[in-house]
C-alpha cells in the first residue's frame, strides 16, 4: 500500500556545498540518500514529493560536517499481509516463482500455486495448467495476495499466494506483444 | 530351570516329592516337551499348514486360537491339561502364554471332568458366579467387604499425614521376605503359593505373596517368621526357598509403590525395534497386549524373497550377514517365486492378511508381534523419510493422528504461554486456542471458539502447535534447527516453510518450530564460520551458501561452472576475511561492494555487488539469482565495474574513497622507497609509533609465528583479525593474523610509511573511529573549511588532518585557502625531500598515520600563533626530520615508537606546549603519574590533577604537596610496571582504567576494570595510575 507521509531525517552535508545552492544540494542529497531505501516501519521510500522544512544546521565536532534536520514528504510503499498486489514475474523455478511489485520482491511457493498448475522445466520454466490455457512464465503479470512479510533493515520480502479466487495471471507477456 | 510337566500333578497330591526323583523326572519332562511340540506342529499342519517353527521368538499372529482349540481336542483330563501347561511353560515364552490362555479358556469347559481337589483349586480363580447359586448372598458378601473398604477409603482421603504415617508397617506387623524364584515364573510362583494357601488353609502361615512385574527372579512373601516362608515354599519347584531375605521395614512400602515409569504404549505410536534384522527400524504399533507385554507392530519388511523362497522350499539357506533393504512386500512377486501366499482373515479385527511363511503382511507391511521389551518407545523422532515411506501405501490415512503420537516424546516446557495450539485428539479435536498456562502434563488453553468455558485443560499430548500460512517461524529442533522462514503450507502437523536464507522449502513438524519475530536471515553459523563467509578449504576456496546442521554448502571458486561442495567444519581451513581488490577487464579496480556486471562466461549478464574477492575471483551476489543463495562466482577479468561505483560510494562514504585512492597510489611506491632505511626512517618509526589500533597500518612489524616467522614487513592493511604485510625481504605481500605479529619493531619503521597508507586505502577511513581524532577538532576551526576542499580529492581523509599542511594534497586545496596554509611554503623548503613522495600521495599518508595526525594537528595550532615555528612540527614527518632524534631523549620514558604523543612533543619542543592539549585534546588524563623534567631540575614524580584546555596540566607533587601547572612537554607518563594500576591513554578505551597484568615486549596485557576484558595494548598508551 502506498502512503504519503512526512518523514524527518538529519542530513549531513559537507561544508564544500555551502553556498547559494545549499538547499538544492541538500535536497539532491536527500533524494539520493532516501529514495529507494527501505525501512521496516515505513517500507520503501518511493519518491520524495517535497521538502517541508530544513532546520538549522549544526556543525559536527570533529568532521566539520553540518547536520540539518530535514522534514520531507514522501511516498512510501509498504506491503501488508493480506494485501492484493499485481506483480511481474521475474523468475520461475521448481520451488515457485518470484515476482516484483515495484521494489518489493514476492515469492510464491509452489504450495501456493493452484494444484492444477504444474511446473514445466525447460528453456522457459513455467507453471502451466493441465489444459495449457494458463501459463506463468517470466514477465507474466500476476495478481497475488501477500500472506507474509519479512522485514529486514534493508529489504522487505514477501510471500504471496495465487491460490485464491480472482488471483493468478492477469496478463501474458506473449499475449501483450 | 525347566519345569517338569508332571510336577504340577505331584504338587497337588504330594508336596513332599523327593529331590532325587528330580533327575529322572527331568528326563521325562524333556520327553514330554518334545512330544508336545511335535504334537503342536502336527496339529498346526493338519489344521492349516501355516503353523511353523519360527526362527525368532515371535509369536505367530493367529496361532493362539487354533492352538487352543487343538489343545482342547486332545486334552481330556485335568491332569493332562496341567501336564500340558507345564510343558508349555518350559517352552519359549510365548508358548507359555498360550498355555495360560488354555488355562482359562479350557478351565471352564473342563471343570466338570476334574476331580474334586482340582475343582477346589479352580474355584477361587473362576468366580463362583458360574454356579448361579445364591447370588444375593454373594452380592451381600461383596458389599460387605467392599463397602467397608470404601468407607475406609473415604476416611483415608481425609487422613492427615500423621494418620498416614500410622499405616506404615512397624515392627509389630508381619515382615516382607524376598524369595528367589525361577526367572520368568514370578507370577506363577505367587499363584502357586496362593493356591497352596487355599488348599492348606490356615496351615500355611504366610499372609500374602506378591510378584512384581518389574522384578525378575524374586517374589515377596509376607509372613511373620522366616520359617513360615520356608515352610510355605517347601515343595514348590519354582521357588528357591534356600535364600530368604528380609526386606527392611523402611523399604517395605517401596516394594508396593506403583512404578510410575509405566510405558504408555498405545496404538499408532511410533516405536523403534531394538534387535534383529529390523533393529533401528521405525515401526508403528497396531495392537498392544498389556497383559502379555506384547505388541503388534507394523514394519516395512526387510525380506529377501529369494532367500525366503529357498527356505520355504526346504533348501539350505545360507545365513547372510547383509540385512535386506526395506521394501514393501510385493505379493505378486512372491507368488512368482512360488512362495505360498495365504490370504486369511484375522478373526479379531476382520482384516485380511497375506500370510507367507508365518509372517503376516498387509498392504506390503509386515505385521509382527514382539515383546514390549524389544521395542524402544522413548524419544522416537521419525524422520520425514521414514514417515513418508510409511505413508505411501496407505495414502493419507490418519495423518494427523499418526503425527500426534510423535508428541509423546517431546520435551518439557514445550508449550509457552500465548502459543497458538490446536487439539489433535479427543472430543475437542480441531479446537483451536491459545495456551494460557502450562502445568505439568496439562495445558490450559483459551479456546478460540466462543461459548466455551474460559479455559480448558488439555493434556499436552493432545495438543499440537498451530501455525498459519504466512507466519514467520524459527525451527528450534530437528534436522533443520536454526532455520527461519515463512510458513507457506500447513499440512496437519507438518509445516512447509520457505527458508529466509536459501528460499528453499523446508518441511518441519509444527512441533519443532516456534513463531519468531526474529526477522534475521536465520541463524546460520557453525563455529567461526557464518553464512556468506569466504572460506579457504583444503582444495580451493568458496563462499558458504548454506549452513546445514553439521556441514556447510560452499560455492567453490570455480569460474567455469558453479560448483557446490558440502564441507564439514573441520575441512575449512580458515576464513578469508580480507579486503582484496582486483582489476576488471578494463583495468578498473574492483573492490568489495562494488557493483559489477559479468560480461562473459556462464553467468553473463548477471550483475550485483561484489561480496568477496580472492585471487582474482569475484563472488557476486545477485539477488535475482536464486541458486547458491544468490552467489555467482566469476573471474574478475570477465566483469565490468558498473559505472556508478564511485558516485554510489559517495553516499555511504565508503567505497568511493577507496576507489580513487586506489587508483592513484599506484604511482607513489617508488618515490616512497628511497627514504626508507635512511636515518629518518628511524625517526619516523618512532614518530609513527603511536599507533592506536588502526594506526598499525604502515608500521613495520615482525611476524612472530607461522610460516613467515621472523620476517619483517610493513603493514599494508588491517582487516579484522588479519593484516596484510609487505615483507621487506621478499617482494611479496602476505596475510597474517594480527596475533601473529609483534609490532615492537617500530623503531625500524621507515618513515615513509605514511604515504603508503594511501595504498591501504581502506584504512585512511579509520581515523574517524579512533578516538584520537575527535580531539583534533578544536584545531580544525581555524582552517577547517578550506580543507574540505580537499575532500574533493579522493582523500576524504584529509578532512581529518586538515592540518597536514605539508601534505601534497595542498595543491588541490590551496586555492581554497591559500592563506591559511601559509605554513606550507615554509614547510616545503624546510623539507625538500619530503616533496617527492608527498606529492604523489596527497595527504593520504597523513591521514592514515595517527602519528602523522598528531604532528599535523599540533602544528597548525602552533602555526597560527607563531607561525614561524611551524616548520618544526613538520620535521618529524619529513624525512629530513632528523632533528627529531635528539628530541627523542626527552620522550624516552614513553616507550620509543609507542607514544603518539611523546614523540611529537619531543619533536616539537619549541612550540610544543600546546601540543599535548591541542593535538590530542587532553592527551594527559587526570590521575596518572607523570615525571616532570624541567631544565636544571631532577625529574620529579607528580600526579596529574587536572588537564587544562591549553594542554598544560595541573600536577600535584606527592613530596611537597604543591600543585603546579606544567606544560605537557615537561611531563612524561610514568611507565607502568607489571600489576600496576594503569589508565589507557589512547585508543578506543581512552580513559579506561585497568590493571597491567603482564608485559610482552612493547605490549602490555591489561585487564580493563569496567569490562574485565583482557586486552593487549601498546605499552606507550598505558600510564601508571596514581594510587
Amino acid at each position: 500500500m502506498f502512503f504519503h507521509i512526512v518523514l524527518e531525517r538529519n542530513m549531513q552535508l559537507h561544508p564544500r556545498h555551502f553556498g547559494p545552492h545549499l538547499r538544492d544540494k541538500l535536497v539532491a542529497k536527500l533524494m539520493k540518500d532516501v529514495e529507494g531505501t527501505c525501512s521496516g516501519r515505513h517500507g520503501f521510500v518511493v519518491a520524495i514529493t517535497g521538502v517541508d522544512s530544513i532546520g538549522k544546521g549544526r556543525i559536527r565536532d570533529g568532521t566539520g560536517f553540518v547536520t540539518f534536520p530535514v522534514k520531507y514528504q514522501c511516498v512510501v510503499f509498504r506491503p501488508f499481509k493480506g494485501e492484493i498486489l499485481e506483480a511481474v514475474v521475474t523468475m520461475v523455478n521448481k520451488m515457485g516463482f518470484f515476482a516484483e511489485a515495484g521494489p518489493v520482491q514476492i515469492f510464491v511457493s509452489n504450495h501456493l500455486i493452484p494444484d492444477d498448475m504444474e511446473f514445466q522445466s525447460g528453456d522457459v520454466p513455467n507453471y502451466t495448467t493441465s489444459d495449457g490455457s494458463v501459463k506463468i512464465i517470466k514477465d507474466s503479470e500476476v495478481r497475488l495476495k501477500i500472506i507474509g512479510t519479512r522485514v529486514d533493515a534493508t529489504e522487505i520480502f514477501c510471500i504471496g499466494t495465487i491460490k485464491d479466487d480472482f488471483l493468478g495471471v492477469i496478463n501474458d507477456p506473449g499475449a501483450a506483444s | 530351570m525347566p519345569r517338569r510337566p508332571d510336577e504340577d500333578d505331584d504338587l497337588d497330591d504330594d508336596f513332599d516329592e523327593e529331590e532325587e526323583d528330580l533327575e529322572e523326572e527331568e528326563d521325562r519332562g524333556r520327553g514330554n516337551k518334545r512330544r508336545r511340540s511335535d504334537f503342536i506342529d502336527d496339529a498346526a499342519e493338519e489344521d492349516d499348514d501355516e503353523e511353523e517353527e519360527e526362527e525368532d521368538d515371535d509369536e505367530d499372529y493367529t496361532g493362539n486360537s487354533r492352538k487352543s482349540s487343538s489343545h482342547k481336542n486332545k486334552k481330556r483330563s485335568g491332569s493332562q491339561f496341567f501336564e500340558l501347561e507345564a510343558a508349555v511353560d518350559t517352552d519359549e515364552e510365548e508358548e507359555e502364554e498360550e498355555g495360560e490362555d488354555d488355562f482359562i479358556v479350557d478351565g471352564g469347559a473342563e471343570l466338570q471332568e476334574e476331580d474334586d481337589g482340582r475343582r477346589i483349586h479352580r474355584r477361587p480363580l473362576i468366580p463362583q458366579y458360574e454356579d448361579q447359586e445364591d447370588m444375593e448372598e454373594i452380592e451381600r458378601n461383596i458389599r460387605k467387604r467392599y463397602f467397608a473398604r470404601a468407607d475406609h477409603g473415604d476416611y483415608d482421603e481425609e487422613t492427615t499425614d500423621v494418620e498416614q504415617q500410622a499405616l506404615l508397617p512397624s515392627v509389630k506387623d508381619p515382615k516382607l521376605w524376598m524369595v528367589k524364584c525361577a526367572i520368568g515364573h514370578e507370577r506363577e510362583a505367587a499363584v502357586c503359593l496362593m493356591q497352596k494357601s487355599i488348599d492348606k488353609g490356615s496351615e500355611l502361615q504366610i499372609r500374602s505373596a506378591i510378584a512384581l512385574d518389574h522384578l525378575k527372579n524374586y517374589i515377596y512373601v509376607e509372613a511373620d517368621k522366616e520359617a513360615h516362608v520356608k515352610e510355605a515354599c517347601k515343595g514348590l519347584r519354582n521357588i528357591y526357598s534356600a535364600k530368604v531375605m528380609l526386606v527392611p521395614i523402611k523399604e517395605m512400602t517401596d516394594v508396593l509403590s506403583v512404578e510410575s515409569k509405566a510405558i504408555d504404549l498405545s496404538r499408532d505410536t511410533w516405536v523403534r525395534m531394538k534387535m534383529g534384522n529390523y533393529k533401528g527400524d521405525l515401526a508403528k504399533v497396531v495392537d498392544v497386549d498389556n497383559v502379555r507385554q506384547r505388541v503388534t507392530v507394523k514394519l516395512i519388511p526387510r525380506i529377501d524373497l529369494q532367500a525366503l523362497a529357498n527356505k520355504l522350499d526346504g533348501k539350505e539357506v545360507v545365513k547372510k550377514k547383509v540385512v535386506p533393504v526395506q521394501r514393501f512386500m510385493n505379493i505378486a512377486e512372491a507368488r512368482k517365486l512360488h512362495i505360498r501366499v495365504e490370504r486369511r482373515r484375522d478373526p479379531s479385527t476382520g482384516d485380511y492378511f497375506e500370510n507367507i511363511g508365518g509372517m503376516m503382511f498387509k498392504d506390503g507391511f509386515l505385521f509382527k508381534t514382539v515383546a514390549m521389551k524389544s521395542i524402544s518407545t522413548q524419544n522416537i523422532q521419525p524422520t520425514f523419510d521414514e514417515l513418508e515411506k510409511f505413508r505411501k501405501p496407505e495414502e493419507d490415512g490418519g495423518d494427523i493422528a499418526s503425527f500426534s503420537t510423535l508428541f509423546a516424546n517431546r520435551k518439557k516446557g514445550h508449550f509457552m504461554k500465548g502459543d497458538a495450539v490446536i487439539v489433535v485428539k479427543g472430543d475437542l479435536k480441531n479446537l483451536m486456542g491459545w495456551v494460557e498456562k502450562v502445568e505439568e502434563e496439562n495445558v490450559y488453553i483459551i479456546p478460540k471458539m466462543k461459548d466455551l468455558p474460559k479455559t480448558l485443560a488439555v493434556n499436552e499430548k493432545d495438543l499440537c502447535k498451530y501455525f498459519k500460512i504466512g507466519d514467520h517461524v524459527k525451527v528450534v529442533s530437528g534436522a533443520r534447527e536454526g532455520a527461519t522462514g515463512m510458513v507457506v503450507k500447513v499440512d496437519g502437523a507438518v509445516l512447509i516453510i520457505v527458508s529466509d536464507s536459501t528460499k528453499e522449502d523446508i518441511r518441519v513438524f509444527a512441533d519443532h518450530v516456534v513463531e519468531s519475530s526474529e526477522v534475521t536471515t536465520g541463524v546460520t553459523r557453525i563455529g567461526d564460520y557464518e553464512l556468506h563467509d569466504l572460506v579457504l578449504l583444503d582444495n580451493g576456496f568458496g563462499v558458504i551458501i548454506r549452513v546445514e546442521s553439521e556441514a556447510f554448502q560452499v560455492l567453490k571458486g570455480n569460474t567455469e561452472r558453479p560448483e557446490v561442495a558440502v564441507v564439514k567444519l573441520r575441512e575449512i581451513k580458515s576464513k578469508l576475511d580480507k579486503r582484496n581488490s582486483a582489476e576488471d577487464r578494463d583495468k578498473n579496480i574492483i573492490s568489495v561492494k562494488d557493483s559489477v556486471r559479468i560480461v562473459e562466461g556462464p553467468c553473463r549478464g548477471k550483475q550485483g555487488p561484489v561480496e568477496h574477492i580472492y585471487r582474482r575471483v569475484l563472488f557476486i551476489n545477485d539477488r535475482h539469482h536464486l541458486e547458491h543463495a544468490g552467489y555467482i562466482c566469476a573471474k574478475a577479468q570477465s566483469c565490468k565495474v558498473v559505472g556508478g561505483s564511485r558516485s554510489n560510494g559517495d553516499r555511504n562514504g565508503h567505497s568511493s574513497d577507496r576507489y580513487p585512492l586506489r587508483a592513484t597510489p599506484q604511482v607513489p611506491p617508488s618515490p616512497r622507497r628511497p627514504p626508507r632505511g635512511g636515518p629518518p626512517t628511524d625517526f619516523g618509526g618512532r614518530h609513527r609509533g603511536g599507533r592506536g589500533h588502526d594506526s598499525r597500518v604502515g608500521s613495520t612489524i615482525k611476524i612472530r609465528i607461522g610460516p613467515f616467522k621472523g620476517y619483517r614487513g610493513r603493514v599494508k592493511d588491517i582487516n579484522g583479525q588479519t593484516a596484510r604485510v609487505e615483507l621487506e625481504s621478499q617482494m611479496k605481500v602476505v596475510t597474517v593474523n594480527l596475533n601473529q605479529i609483534s609490532d615492537n619493531v617500530a623503531i625500524s619503521t621507515p618513515y615513509r610509511e605514511a604515504p603508503r597508507y594511501g595504498l591501504g586505502s581502506e584504512t585512511p577511513m579509520h581515523p574517524s573511529r579512533t578516538p584520537l581524532h575527535p580531539y583534533m577538532t578544536p584545531l580544525r576551526d581555524p582552517g577547517a573549511t578550506p580543507i574540505h576542499d580537499g575532500m574533493r580529492t579522493p582523500m576524504r581523509d584529509r578532512a581529518w588532518n586538515p592540518y597536514a599542511p605539508m601534505s601534497p594534497a595542498r595543491d588541490n586545496w590551496e586555492d581554497g585557502n591559500p592563506g591559511s596554509w601559509g605554513s606550507s611554503p615554509q614547510y616545503q623548503p624546510g623539507t625538500p625531500p619530503a616533496r617527492p613522495y608527498e606529492a604523489p600521495t596527497p595527504g593520504s599518508g597523513w591521514a592514515n598515520t595517527p602519528g602523522g595526525n598528531y604532528n599535523d594537528a599540533g602544528t597548525p595550532r602552533d602555526s597560527s600563533p607563531t607561525y614561524g615555528s611551524a616548520p618544526s612540527p613538520y620535521l618529524p614527518s619529513t624525512p629530513g626530520g632528523q632533528p627529531m632524534t635528539p628530541g627523542s631523549t626527552s620522550y624516552l620514558p614513553g616507550t620509543p615508537g609507542g607514544q603518539p604523543m611523546t614523540p611529537d612533543s619531543g619533536g616539537l619542543d619549541a612550540m610544543s606546549p600546546a601540543l599535548g592539549g591541542d593535538g590530542e585534546g587532553p592527551w594527559f588524563l587526570p590521575d596518572i603519574l607523570v615525571n616532570i623534567r624541567r631544565s636544571g631540575e631532577d625529574p620529579v614524580v607528580g600526579v596529574v590533577r587536572d588537564v587544562l584546555p591549553d594542554g598544560s596540566c595541573k600536577v600535584s607533587f606527592g613530596s611537597t604537596g604543591e600543585t603546579l601547572t606544567i606544560q605537557p612537554n615537561e611531563m612524561e607518563i610514568v611507565k607502568p610496571r607489571k600489576s600496576d594500576k594503569i589508565k589507557i591513554m589512547s585508543g578506543g578505551q581512552r580513559g579506561a582504567t585497568g590493571k597491567l597484568i603482564g608485559i610482552d615486549g612493547t605490549d602490555g596485557i591489561v585487564k580493563v576494570d569496567d569490562t574485565l576484558d583482557v586486552k593487549i595494548l601498546d605499552m606507550v598508551i598505558l600510564a601508571k595510575l596514581a594510587q
